[in-house]
């Protein structure tokens, strides 16, 4: 049996020795947010030069499948997807961790991961050949689809607040369009302000929506970042308890491995669009749909099985067709070809032992991972847990920066995160939150390029309806989103009948998600007041959408067609929100916690916003240990003794320090130098 | 590597490298170089085929870093702010910098860059895949001809190296094609691999990762290809294409003459690799050997080349 030999190969100490190293290294890269997979293997690829291929491979594929794990950790922790993939554990991770259950949420995570990662390899090693034509039959109208597809998850994310939901995901889908066009090349959007023209970063787009106002609301209140009673009480990762919710869901864990694995074999699609689909899946055939996004458990499971699952799925593309499935395959592709392996079809006949070796390694990186993870992850929740407030809104500050400055080392970036972040906590305070926004800017580009090639194609074959309409595939997808958007509907009428209370109440009235921390102020049944903030902002995004479809004007055809389709959309639904916001229907916004400061909330805006513009002229440095001593200060809400402001002292210099010192150094990432360093 | 081959190469490679190091004391430490691309492309590979001979030549590492972000601008736009001590080196690409500057405001002028080796470049060439039943250039031709629109040619972004050789390509065969552009070149070949398009105007090197599923039916190069001693130029075919992305190494205007030279050496001395040449034809990317003293010559040629195809692509204007 030479696969037998194969796995032999794999099992050497030294191959070993790499994967658990890698296991490692990525779990812990992968959990900081901004510093990606792609980084990490980018890194690497010089000291694989010198290994045999085989290894190099596995210390490689072990760091991205650890990397990808590692995302969840931010997720579950601090409501930041450390890697796009991870989207959408913020969904349910989060919440989860709100109400004392990170440790469950991390050890789900950990076993889903596996699992996925599991098969998504499996998949690799045996059904690599016919699995690649998947990613042949996907062209531009499957993808288009597959964009919307993941846009219906917005109906389900703003549950009772839908046109709120909508008008967040239009501004999400006008982020994406920001910068140069990649169909058509027309320079959109971008004021003239060259920091413009690369687009929006979806990173750290997402670092700013999703992590900045869970700053803001934590300096503000003396309350615990997390609650912690049930971990402790039920002993820190509940590994056993774990273990019967995976099992009770099984359906859940295998459909979602397996359209984590099919979605990593679309080059284009990836580890977020995975972790979307099968969320939406998970939630559509879920019994207990109206706790999806406020802490259900089977939406961290479906989303870490499937963003595992791409790992082994993207190699497929890779190494059957000589196609990357995502970045870091891409690199790795680049290190095969250093080392002189000729990539493509024949491949897994000429070089036999190198890929089989390297997939055999692979899976056991993924087994790796169980140990590793947990380990890892009951320090990081420790961590979380027991840092003083004083000491976690300044680092959790730091790491955005870190964050959105290390995938281009573009400073801009950071300051897009910020301005992102803050307006974010400002629409969410008005009930527009940030997962559609964030859906928009994710999908926007796929289902822009997907559309207009789907149309140039069937233009120039005299078939556009057939070339959206008629392709089976497409279809598919098609059918599978209206059931998506329909469902709630269906369930909804057919509770009426059965006179249960319908899902759309009993999703209120669970607890709120994500960032509506705030105990709910209004008491069920008082009368609604005139939703006046949101008026305001629905004015201001009507004019905004005014301003962008005029702008398409001066766009060539092929680069204006979805601009000025969204932007009317945007104007008609923010219109619609007028409407019913002054007829005083659909659900007012949060009025937050009163006992929160805002005069905290205030300076803390003004010392970050001070921060990251000033990180050009200070260098990285010296503003960063300038900005986390007195965001140390701000967020302490007791008088404290010397002693531990010293302690603290050190810690933050220490932690500065090591930051900069693993960007510079081991990332190689470019510092900004200004006056000092 | 075996070892027999390494020792020969490391040899051979200290032949060359001995003389350049003796009458020299730079670099005395490792060279960072900025890609201003995203990890995985060709401007990264080709640098990583660079970076795995550079010590033997140079005595010295060198680092590479990404700096992506709007097609290269953003970093090509920070390239004169970087110390000239020649520490730090830049990727640098044709057409994007003669392009990007004509479209508009993208914080740096053609001129105002200094590359001192255009040292490859990957020619264009159309590609069916192996099913089609276009198995000539003239076929295709042929086909266009009947049907002005209907063939689609899938290649990598807009106003591209892509984009401009689909162009030239309809001016010259007298046909109408559509060019239907793709996020990249993984994207692109994905959609004539799967048949999504009629043909695939892409680079030459995409044909060295997708072995036989592909038939490349002309390439955009002076010579053939040794990687792929069968498939025709376009000049045999009588179009006078050839062209597609060039990638060379670019200083700080800072940079002394001297630095610049020497950087340029380095590169060249690369160049000559016996290693490096052939994993670089076998990945069909074409040495060009373009040094600091030609390349004043070369980018006029250049410039003056791109504003035709410009003014074609409705840039500029």
């Amino acid at each position: 049996m030479e696969l037998l030999g194969y796995f032999l190969d794999a099992l050497t100490p030294f191959n070993l020795m790499l994967a658990l190293m890698g296991v490692i290294l990525g779990t812990v890269i992968g959990a900081l947010p901004g510093l990606s997979a792609t980084m990490a293997v980018a890194v690497l690829v010089p000291f694989t030069f010198t290994m045999e291929p085989a290894s190099g491979l596995i210390a490689l594929g072990a760091i991205y499948t650890g990397a990808i794990y590692g995302g969840a950790f931010a997720a579950i922790l601090v409501n930041t997807p450390g890697t796009p993939s991870a989207i959408a554990t913020t969904f349910d991770g989060y919440p989860m961790a709100r109400r004392g259950e990170g440790g469950l949420a991390i050890t789900l995570a950990n076993l889903a991961s596996v699992f996925g990662g599991l098969v998504g390899a499996i998949a690799l090693l045996l059904l690599a050949p016919p699995l690649a034509k998947v990613a042949l039959v996907f062209g531009p109208p499957e993808y288009f689809w597959l964009a919307v597809f993941g846009l219906t998850l917005i109906s389900a994310l703003s549950v009772g607040n839908t046109l709120k939901g909508l008008i967040g995901a239009c501004l999400g889908l006008m982020l994406s369009m920001v910068g140069v066009a990649v169909v058509g090349g027309d320079v959109r959007y971008t004021f003239d302000v060259q920091a413009f023209l690369g687009g929006i970063d979806i990173t750290s787009a997402l670092i700013g929506l999703y992590c900045v106002p869970v700053i803001l609301d934590l300096v503000s209140t003396r309350a615990a970042h997390l609650k912690v009673n049930a971990d402790v009480a039920k002993g820190g990762l509940r590994l056993r308890e774990a273990m019967g919710i995976a099992w009770r869901s099984k359906f859940n864990v295998v459909r979602s491995s397996v359209i984590g694995t099919v979605v990593g074999i679309l080059p284009g699609a990836g580890g977020s669009i995975a972790g979307l689909v099968s969320y939406t899946e998970a939630r559509r055939s879920s019994k207990n749909s109206a706790n999806f996004g406020k802490g259900e458990p089977d939406g961290v499971i479906a989303t870490e099985a499937a963003n595992n699952a791409t790992v082994g799925g993207g190699f497929i593309p890779t190494l059957v067709l000589g196609i990357p499935g995502t970045p870091p395959d891409a690199i790795i592709l680049g290190a095969l070809l250093v080392q002189g392996i000729k990539i493509g079809p024949r491949l897994f006949n000429d070089e036999a032992q190198v890929v089989y070796t390297f997939i055999f390694g692979l899976l056991i990186a993924t087994v790796l991972m169980l140990p590793t993870g947990l380990l890892i992850g009951r320090y990081a929740y420790k961590s979380v847990v027991s840092f003083p407030k004083s000491l976690l809104v300044p680092t959790v500050a730091f790491m955005t920066v870190v964050g959105s400055f290390a995938i281009h080392s573009n400073i801009q970036d950071t300051q897009m995160m910020f301005g992102l972040g803050v307006m974010a906590w400002v629409l969410n305070r008005y009930g527009f939150a940030p997962s559609p926004i964030v859906l928009g800017l994710v999908l926007g580009q796929i289902a822009e390029q997907g559309f207009v090639q789907s149309y140039l194609i069937g233009n120039a074959t005299g078939n556009i309806s057939g070339m959206f309409f008629g392709r089976p595939i497409s279809i598919g997808i098609i059918f599978a989103a209206i059931l998506t958007l329909g469902y709630p509907f269906f369930t909804e009428w057919r509770a009426r009948k059965r006179e249960v209370q319908p899902l759309t109440e009993r999703a209120m009235d669970a607890e709120a998600h994500p960032a509506n921390l705030q105990p709910k102020s209004a008491t069920p049944g008082a009368p609604r007041g005139l939703d006046a903030g949101a008026i305001l902002l629905a004015v201001v995004f009507a004019a905004l959408g005014i301003m962008a479809y005029v702008a398409t004007d001066a766009m060539s055809p092929m680069g204006a067609v979805f601009p000025a389709t969204i932007s009317v959309l945007l104007v008609v639904f923010s219109i619609g929100l007028v409407i019913f916001a002054l007829l005083r229907k659909g659900s007012p916004s949060d009025k937050g916690d009163p006992a929160a400061s805002t005069t905290r909330r205030i300076l803390l805006t003004i010392i970050f916003g001070l921060w990251v513009f000033l990180i050009p002229v200070l260098g990285f440095f010296v503003a960063g240990l300038a900005a986390f001593g007195t965001m140390m200060v701000l967020a302490e809400h007791e008088s404290r003794p010397a002693k531990t402001w010293l302690i603290r002292a050190i810690t933050a210099v220490a932690v500065v320090a090591g930051f900069w010192w693993m960007m510079a150094d081991v990332l190689l990432l470019r510092m900004p130098m200004g006056l000092f360093f | 590597m075996s070892i027999k081959k390494t020792l020969i190469a490391t040899s051979l490679a200290l032949m060359v490298a001995m003389p350049a190091l003796a009458q020299s004391d730079f670099p005395t430490k490792p060279i960072t170089y900025i890609i201003p691309f995203n990890a995985g492309g060709e401007s990264d590979l080709s640098a990583r085929f660079q970076q795995a001979e550079w010590k033997e030549h140079t005595g010295e590492d060198v680092i590479i870093q990404y700096q992506s972000g709007a097609g290269g601008a953003q970093a090509w736009s920070q390239l004169n702010s970087i110390p000239g001590d020649g520490y730090t080196i830049m990727g640098i690409n044709l057409p994007h910098t003669v392009l990007q500057p004509m479209e508009g405001s993208v914080g740096y002028k053609t001129d105002e860059l200094t590359p001192v080796n255009y040292f490859h470049y990957t020619p264009n060439a159309i590609f069916v895949t192996k099913d089609s039943e276009y198995k000539t250039l003239q076929d295709l031709i042929d086909y266009a001809k009947e049907n002005p629109g209907a063939v689609t040619l899938a290649g990598s972004g807009a106003k591209s190296a892509n984009n401009l050789g689909q162009l030239q390509f309809d001016e010259l065969a007298g046909v109408k094609t559509t060019y239907i552009p793709f996020s990249g070149t993984g994207p692109s070949i994905t959609a004539v691999l799967g048949s999504q398009t009629t043909a695939g105007f892409n680079y030459a090197t995409s044909g060295a990762n997708q072995g036989d599923a592909m038939r490349m039916l002309a390439v955009a190069s002076e010579k053939r290809l040794p990687a792929f001693p069968d498939v025709p130029t376009f000049k045999e075919l009588g179009l006078d294409i050839v062209g597609g992305a060039y990638r060379g190494v670019a200083v700080p205007d800072s940079a002394s003459e001297e630095m610049r030279q020497k950087i340029s050496d380095i590169v060249t001395e690369i160049n000559q690799d016996p290693d490096f040449i052939k994993k670089m034809e076998d990945g069909g990317f074409v040495l060009t050997n373009i040094g600091y003293e030609q390349m004043p010559e070369f980018m006029k040629k250049m410039k003056a080349e791109y504003a035709k195809s410009a003014a074609a692509l409705g840039i500029g204007n």
